[in-house]
């Protein structure tokens, strides 16, 4: 049954020859990074496509070096970290208040909160950046920190609120009946058993805040604190001639998010299944 | 996504009798933990808002005091030939939306399915989801040279003939990055709609195949219904990226050349804001497209609900 999906034989080769080329089209930029990072610039210079004649690691060192990727990439590491923690430790405090303490206002502040998931963030660039240089923020990694975790704060608190709204009554009764304070619900009971739905925002926060551009390109001057987007695209520019060093500079910046997926691909899923299923 | 079909908070049970007056001691904390959240997000987006809706209406230059203006930005705006240039390319952008929400669509429905290879094909099919869009941006950007790989690819398998300057030509620079956008969100996509799909009752489709229906038939009356809700979170988060996600797509394949042919509105906020210094006018532009934006997709929800009940 399963297998003839498709009924007429010729019709479901020509979808899997399809489907097949953009699964091929999905890998490539992974693939024509990887042949080109390795090669030297003669090997380069002398042909373009196909498989690399030398492996050298030169030009891993000349971005790494020369352009700073080093820098930068220690920087997003910086940011992620930051922005990613205090987003979900945000949206895990407020989710406890939104699940499992009553309080007077709290169904009206949870569905405020939730308005701004689908406001475009790039049309209030100009504010942004006035409130931010208003704030001495500019060329500080707080700056994105502050900002990424505000912009990924409604979607990650409804989640921790769905999941929170999951967690038996009973629990939290006995709990309280033995004399358990709110603080210490919530560090004992509700933080372990919300681990698979930490994980989950951790990993599609951590993509979002990796991968961002507009906001670090606006706010982020000083080759000190630039993350790697921003220095991947001042490379086109530096190595306009050094395609080796410029396509290896991209695949540092790819790696890391293209491992988690990988690694933690379940979690990702898991997250956007959330979204859509609300 | 603002609309929220939730159901209402549970409430929870009175409170064991044993501790004194334990609703209000609570409440207090109920505060302190919404708190922060709160707070961060009304400086640092609610403000920001806020801020767009005042300053629309001014004369701000940034440095000196906004000066109230009335309209006059609003009037301007349907005169400024750059803007309505920006705007159509926008628009041009936004004609891919049935694609983007058929073909991801198609795919998912397939793989579903368990079509040969699915599992490769769901693994491979996110990936572009995965690159930073800046890398994406230039590597396009390289591939799409006079002597790029495309090109020389192009001449190896003997259609030297079709190749071009592709991103030097208004022409193909456009459908160029289309492509690029389309190429980039179509994985997804496909995963939302997945999603969708394994939350309908397998045996509505198995049903309606005992009773002779195919493939297409399950797909257009079994689970177009029961998707709903992803078909409406497709829709509108497809016409926003339309709209206000495209600025790193055309600064790193084209920096919006050549000319002004693949000029964005956010662009041209980025353009008056940074290097014009009109940032009351470049606020005036956020603003209509925010307003712009949430019409379309009153309109495209409007479209999904009511044109059935």
């Amino acid at each position: 049954m399963r297998n003839s999906v498709v009924r007429p034989a010729p019709l479901r080769w020509v979808l899997i020859a399809g489907m097949s080329a953009l699964a091929v089209s999905a890998v490539f930029p992974l693939l024509f990074m990887l042949q080109a990072a390795f090669r030297t610039q003669a090997d380069w210079a002398a042909s373009k496509i196909g498989l690399p004649t030398t492996f050298s690691l030169d030009a891993f060192a000349r971005a790494w070096v020369q352009a700073s990727i080093g820098t930068y990439f220690v920087n997003s590491v910086i940011v992620t970290v930051g922005a990613v923690t205090l987003s979900v430790a945000l949206a895990a405090t407020a989710g406890y208040a939104f699940s499992a303490i009553q309080w007077r206002g709290r169904t009206f502040a949870y569905f405020f909160i939730l308005a701004w998931m689908a406001i475009p963030p790039l049309l209030l660039m100009v504010p942004i950046y006035v409130e931010m240089t208003d704030l001495g923020l500019v060329d500080t990694y707080w700056s994105v920190i502050l900002l990424y975790s505000a912009l990924n704060l409604p979607f990650n608190m409804y989640l921790m609120t769905a999941f929170f709204r999951a967690v038996p009554r009973e629990l939290l009764e006995a709990a309280r009946v033995d004399g358990a304070s709110v603080n210490l619900i919530f560090i004992r009971i509700m933080l372990p058993l919300s681990i698979p739905a930490i994980a989950t925002l951790v990993i599609f926060n951590a993509l979002y805040v990796w991968n961002e551009f507009v906001f670090a390109l606006l706010l982020l001057h000083d080759d000190s604190v630039r993350t790697l987007t921003v220095g991947v695209n001042q490379l086109v520019g530096k190595f306009f001639f050094d395609y080796p060093a410029l396509l290896a500079g991209m695949l540092i910046t790819s790696v890391p998010m293209v491992v988690v997926y990988v690694v933690f691909q379940r979690y990702l899923v898991r997250a956007i299944s959330a979204g859509a299923l609300k | 996504m603002a609309t929220m079909t939730d159901q209402a908070l549970p409430v929870r049970p009175a409170a064991a009798p044993t501790r004194r007056n334990p609703l209000r001691s609570e409440a207090k904390w109920g505060y302190i933990y919404a708190l922060p959240a709160v707070l961060v997000l009304a400086v640092f987006v609610i403000y920001p808002f806020a801020s767009i809706i005042v300053h629309a209406f001014t004369r701000w230059d940034g440095f000196t005091d906004p000066t109230f203006i009335g309209l006059r930005n609003f009037q301007f705006l349907l005169q400024d030939q750059t803007f309505i240039a920006a705007l159509r390319n926008n628009i041009y952008f936004a004609l891919s939306v049935p694609i983007q929400l058929t073909l991801p669509l198609g795919l998912a429905f397939l793989i579903h399915q368990r079509i040969r290879g699915w599992r490769f094909f769901r693994w491979t099919y996110f990936l572009p989801a995965i690159y930073s869009t800046v890398v994406l941006g230039v590597l396009a950007r390289l591939a799409l040279q006079v002597d790029g790989p495309l090109n020389q690819v192009l001449s190896t398998i003997g259609l030297g003939g079709l190749s071009r300057d592709w991103l030097g030509d208004a022409s193909t620079a456009m459908p160029s990055i289309l492509a690029i956008f389309v190429w980039a969100n179509f994985g997804y996509n496909v995963v939302l709609f997945l999603a969708g799909m394994s939350s309908i009752d397998p045996q509505l489709p198995e049903a309606a195949r005992i009773d002779g229906a195919s493939q297409l038939q399950v797909l257009r009356h079994v689970f177009v219904p029961g998707l709903r809700r992803v078909m409406e979170i497709v829709l509108v988060t497809s016409t926003i990226n339309a709209f206000a996600y495209m600025f790193t797509y055309v600064f790193t394949i084209t920096n919006g050349g050549p000319g002004f042919s693949t000029f964005v509105v956010e662009f041209d906020i980025y353009n008056n804001a940074f290097a014009f210094q009109k940032l009351g006018y470049a606020c005036a532009m956020g603003l209509a497209i925010t307003v712009l934006i949430s019409g379309l997709g009153f309109l495209q929800i409007r479209a999904l609900t009511g044109g059935r009940e």
